[in-house]
């Protein structure tokens, strides 16, 4: 926040208007290039599959795909059906991590626990065992509890895989909490509720927000555990996704358009956010 | 404070409602079905509603997976005993090594029982395929063999004759002969797997003389002959017909992109899935009415086509095995097909073939499978499943695999490396030497 | 350093943050409620698998006389050393992290300072750089595999030949060029984010001060921005290299394996539930490459300087 707003209209220490312009068209041509594969399957989203698979555009464009794709057959998996389990999903099991993380974060940081360095790596440590290696003792007990197919499995296996980031993160942010606004509100009394509320919060809002967004995306994009631990029941959005893919005849329109409208709800949550991500990141996710 | 309460309270009533609803809700029957991601299997998926619930009251949830993912899925549900399907759609590799296991349930008392059923009409090769030991244990929604298809008209224009049982070859030839830079001789399958490249090239390796493993006489494996000249022939044949007069980017390929290809007119001749003639003669298809099929090609063998079957199969540890048996007599019985030919996109030529007598008899279908009806059916009845090679194989028949467990892990890791082979990038000695190893190590 | 003199003694009532955390206790309740699920969720499924890595357990389909499962000791992790297949998967995970790594810190580094100034549309083209890193790993793989790789139906091929060359077989050819390829398209963005904090948290006086003293934008990048940098720089390659060596999708929907693009994920999944039903086998890699990881982590996180620092606070 240090002449933040100031930075981006000044002319760098000697730098002319002409390198400033270069530089920005320079920007467009990289940010053209590297988001033309999602503007070329958009495009491929409104064609016909015979012009999709050939690359030509001889019968026009048309929301035909999306309506293809959004249509289901009963008894099959819906777009609707999909969307559900993906959002009750991603939402409990992100608002649980912040649960959890925000006073783990406090033990971590605030007052810390002795051997607060330990306990981080401990977390950290448990991204280290491949998802692929843990997936059949986790399979035998999932299916000797039921919960094969159903929501829970995946909301705790969310929880699970972004709980260590969170932790971290939120770490770091209460880490710039100044150490004098933390004796200060001490001195006076206030109830644990109230210091959250009035001295870290506010501080570290930022950084919630960015870790809570990292959350969402992480556990809305996830494939791996939903495929496996999910076939049959409460399918979420990849698996909707990977559904369009057909091993018999043409399918590259629909899976465009399949594709657009899966990964829609995170992208305009990440274009939403993402000044708060960088500001989230900049107050300190380095400490 | 108050803001809280409130949340709470809101909470419950919120939690009370769903529950209420999701105990009205068990009313209703379901079973759960496991399908592959066929044009075939979508359409019954799409008709089941009004054909099968509507009469029957139960419901049908269905998984459609692709071919690879269902695999390991139905593997692992029936091989851990799991309750997440009450129907699994597998074929003649699994259905008797999981039936001989015990973990299938023995549909042969329920077919015979049911008259409307007709058990003898299911034909003879394809369900003796899905038994072990006198029980049948998947009941075939489709049936297919492979076989040559070409474009008559190409090949006319270039002299070049195709006999009805040609040699490898003869094809071999004739793929040189015309193809040219903007199409490919032939589209032969090169991507990794199993069911992939793994089942075109095992039937050019069983009529080149070949074979994966040799038999002990009480039919376990006994060694792995990926180190004998006649794979090495078989490979060597294959990589270089595909290299040679192939089509572009063959080690991506398989069912779908050759697909693609012949109808765009990118390759002038097949060896795949009998299955694809009801695709390519579809009242849609641009090559309609323009395709020669001709039967698998030799060399050493008197024929060589696979057999293969999409079948349904109850798992024992399926939760509703008697409606489990209900959506399976209608999936593979006769009504399904009669009812299936108007409804369905592709029209009569694209209901699911190769499962009964009487489907080769119903007129529609003769007439919209003309061109390839008799050719598939007799392929079907041609396939050497029980002796598909020069030599005696071990485990459970199989003509494009071997009847064994490790099959699909051998196969899988040593398609990989064949397929790296076709695309040029790794030298057959050295993808053999690894699968030697591979196959040996498996079967120890 | 709080002192139980530094501060004013009241009655605790509940939630009072007052004298109550030189109890060790009470420092350690709020971290309870994490760390028990993480060891529940996470440690009871590494104990069963150590379990079943000392065992032949096999999925029941896989021999057709049901095989009873038998302890093994270490055969498993014997067998281990001797693969040549488990060693090239860790080749190829090592090859796979550390160019998609190094390569989209670069990337990332570049755009964020191309992004650090305003020009017209920078909120576009912020905007436009992110999106690849919220979109679904699967569909990203799926974009590069059918859109731009294929030689069916992708357009890199047409425009190559457009070009006057021939075509090239990218999957095919180059696994695992194609797999880095997606895995530095996805991750770029997330490290140009984290380097745009770097930049944008550099203190301005000092950046103009050094201007006023006649320091010219080469140097004051290499003697001020660079070093503040490097914290940002260390937290990007090691919070990337965690999720990207744990790469599946995109190998799972591009190559579905094969030298060159198996890495030890994907190596492991196919021994097991994907393919070779091995379990107790399976199970018996995932424990060394956790032993693996442990160890590199560590060497890496005492190399790392400040990523733990936090001297006021033991």
């Amino acid at each position: 926040m240090i002449g933040r707003a100031r930075r981006g209209s000044r002319l760098g220490v000697g730098e002319s208007r002409a390198a400033i312009i270069a530089l920005g068209i320079a920007a467009w041509v990289v940010g053209m290039l590297w988001i033309f594969p999602v503007g070329w399957t958009l495009l491929t989203s409104f064609k016909t599959e015979q012009d999709a698979s050939a690359q030509t555009l001889h019968n026009g464009l048309t929301f035909a795909r999306y309506s293809d794709v959004s249509h289901s057959t009963t008894g099959t998996l819906s777009l609707s059906a999909a969307f559900t389990n993906s959002l009750v999903v991603v939402v409990v099991s992100t608002v649980i991590v912040m649960l959890l993380a925000l006073p783990a974060a406090y033990a971590l940081a605030i007052h810390p626990v002795p051997k607060w360095r330990d306990v981080l790596f401990f977390f950290i440590s448990t991204k280290f065992l491949p998802i692929v290696a843990s997936i059949f003792p986790i399979y035998v007990y999932a299916e000797k509890w039921n919960l094969i197919g159903t929501r829970t499995i995946l909301i705790v296996l969310y929880i699970a895989i972004n709980l260590p980031l969170a932790i971290w993160m939120m770490r770091s942010f209460f880490v710039e909490v100044p150490r004098e606004l933390i004796e200060a509100s001490e001195i006076d009394g206030t109830s644990l509720f109230n210091q959250l509320r009035s001295v870290i919060l506010p501080i570290a809002a930022p950084g919630i927000a960015a870790t809570a967004l990292l959350c969402v995306i992480f556990a809305w994009n996830e494939y791996f555990y939903a495929i496996q631990l999910n076939f049959a029941g409460a399918s979420t959005m990849p698996q909707w996704v990977i559904g369009n893919v057909s091993t018999r005849g043409n399918f590259l329109a629909k899976l465009s358009a399949a594709s657009i409208i899966a990964c829609l709800p995170v992208v305009l949550a990440g274009w939403a956010a993402q000044k708060r991500m960088i500001r989230g990141l900049s107050l300190g996710a380095i400490k | 404070m108050k803001v809280l309460v409130g949340i709470l309270v809101m909470g419950l009533i919120a939690v009370a409602s769903l529950a209420a609803t999701a105990i009205g809700s068990t009313k209703a029957k379901t079973i759960s079905v496991a399908i592959v991601a066929n044009g075939q299997m979508q359409d019954i998926a799409k008709l089941t509603p009004s054909l099968f619930t509507k009469k029957s009251g139960i419901k049908v949830k269905y998984t459609i997976l692709d071919e690879g993912k269902l695999r390991q899925v139905t593997t692992r549900d029936v091989g851990s005993g799991g309750k997440a399907f009450d129907v699994v759609m597998i074929g003649p590799y699994e259905a008797p090594q999981f039936g001989v296991a015990g973990l299938l349930k023995d549909l042969m008392p329920m077919a015979k029982s049911d008259q409307a059923y007709n058990y003898n009409d299911l034909i003879p090769a394809v369900r003796n395929a899905l038994s072990a030991k006198g029980h049948l244990y998947a009941a075939p929604f489709y049936g297919e063999s492979s076989f040559l298809m070409y474009r008559k008209d190409i090949l006319a224009t270039k002299g070049v004759k195709m006999p009805l049982h040609p040699t490898w070859q003869q094809v071999a030839a004739a793929a040189r002969k015309i193809k040219t830079s903007s199409m490919a001789g032939i589209c032969l399958r090169g991507k990794p797997g199993w069911g992939d490249l793994g089942a075109a090239f095992t039937t050019v390796l069983n009529t080149f003389g070949g074979t994966w493993w040799s038999a002990k006489p009480n039919g376990q494996p006994d060694k792995a002959q990926v180190d004998q000249p006649a794979f090495k022939a078989a490979l060597d044949f294959y990589a270089k017909l595909v290299q040679d007069a192939g089509e572009k980017d063959a080690a991506n390929s398989s069912f779908n992109e050759c697909l693609t290809q012949y109808q765009a007119g990118k390759v002038a001749m097949w060896y795949d899935a009998t299955v694809a003639a009801g695709t390519l003669e579809a009242s849609d298809s641009p090559v309609k009415g323009k395709n020669g099929y001709a039967f698998a090609p030799v060399n050493k063998t008197k024929s060589s086509g696979w057999l293969w079957s999409w079948a349904l199969a109850i798992p024992k540890s399926s939760p509703d095995p008697s409606d489990a048996w209900k959506y399976i007599a209608f999936a593979t019985g006769k009504q399904y097909l009669r009812a299936a030919g108007p409804l369905v996109k592709g029209g009569w030529a694209s209901i699911p073939p190769g499962t009964r007598v009487s489907t080769y008899q119903i007129p529609q279908y003769k007439k919209a499978a003309k061109a390839f009806a008799a050719i598939t059916l007799a392929a079907m009845k041609a396939a050497p499943i029980t002796n598909p090679g020069t030599t005696k194989r071990p485990g459970l028949p199989g003509v494009q695999y071997v009847g064994i467990p490790q099959f699909q892990d051998v196969g899988n890791r040593c398609t990989q490396l064949f397929s790296r082979v076709i695309a040029g990038s790794a030298k057959a000695s050295d993808a053999l030497s690894q699968c030697q190893s591979i196959a040996s190590k498996a079967i120890k | 350093m709080n002192t139980a003199a530094d501060v004013t003694v009241r009655p605790t009532a509940k939630g009072q943050v007052g004298d109550p955390f030189s109890s060790p206790w009470r420092r350690r309740l709020p971290l309870l409620p994490a760390l028990l699920f993480m060891i529940l969720v996470t440690q009871l499924p590494f104990l069963v698998s150590i379990y079943y890595s000392l065992t032949n357990l096999k999925d029941k389909t896989q021999s057709l006389i049901p095989e009873p499962t038998k302890f093994v000791g270490i055969e498993n992790y014997r067998a281990i050393f001797n693969d040549p297949f488990f060693r090239q998967a860790m080749w190829t995970s090592v090859q796979m992290t550390v160019f998609a790594v190094v390569l989209s810190v670069f990337f990332g580094t570049l755009f964020a300072i191309l992004l650090d100034r305003r020009f017209f549309g920078q909120g576009v083209i912020r905007t436009l750089l992110i999106t690849p890193f919220l979109l679904m790993p699967v569909v990203a793989a799926l974009i590069w595999k059918q859109q731009m790789f294929s030689s069916l139906f992708g357009i890199l091929d047409k425009v190559l030949n457009f070009l006057g060359f021939s075509s090239v077989a990218f999957i095919s050819d180059h696994p695992l060029a194609s797999i880095v390829t997606v895995l530095v398209w996805q991750w770029t963005p997330f490290m140009m984010l984290i380097m745009l904090a770097g930049l944008q948290s550099q203190p301005s006086d000092i950046l103009e001060a050094a201007g006023v003293d006649g320091a010219t934008p080469l140097g004051i990048f290499r003697q001020l921005t660079l070093p503040h940098l490097r914290r940002y720089l260390e937290l990007g390659a090691l919070l990337g290299s965690i999720y990207i060596v744990q790469a599946f999708d995109a190998i799972d929907v591009m190559t579905g394996g094969g030298p060159g693009s198996t890495n030890v994920p994907y190596f492991v999944y196919e021994e097991s539930i994907g393919g070779g039903f091995r379990y107790g086998s399976a199970s018996a890699y995932a424990i060394v490459v956790v032993i693996f990881s442990i160890i590199i982590a560590t060497l890496a996180l005492r190399l790392l300087s400040g990523l733990l620092k936090d001297e006021e606070r033991a």
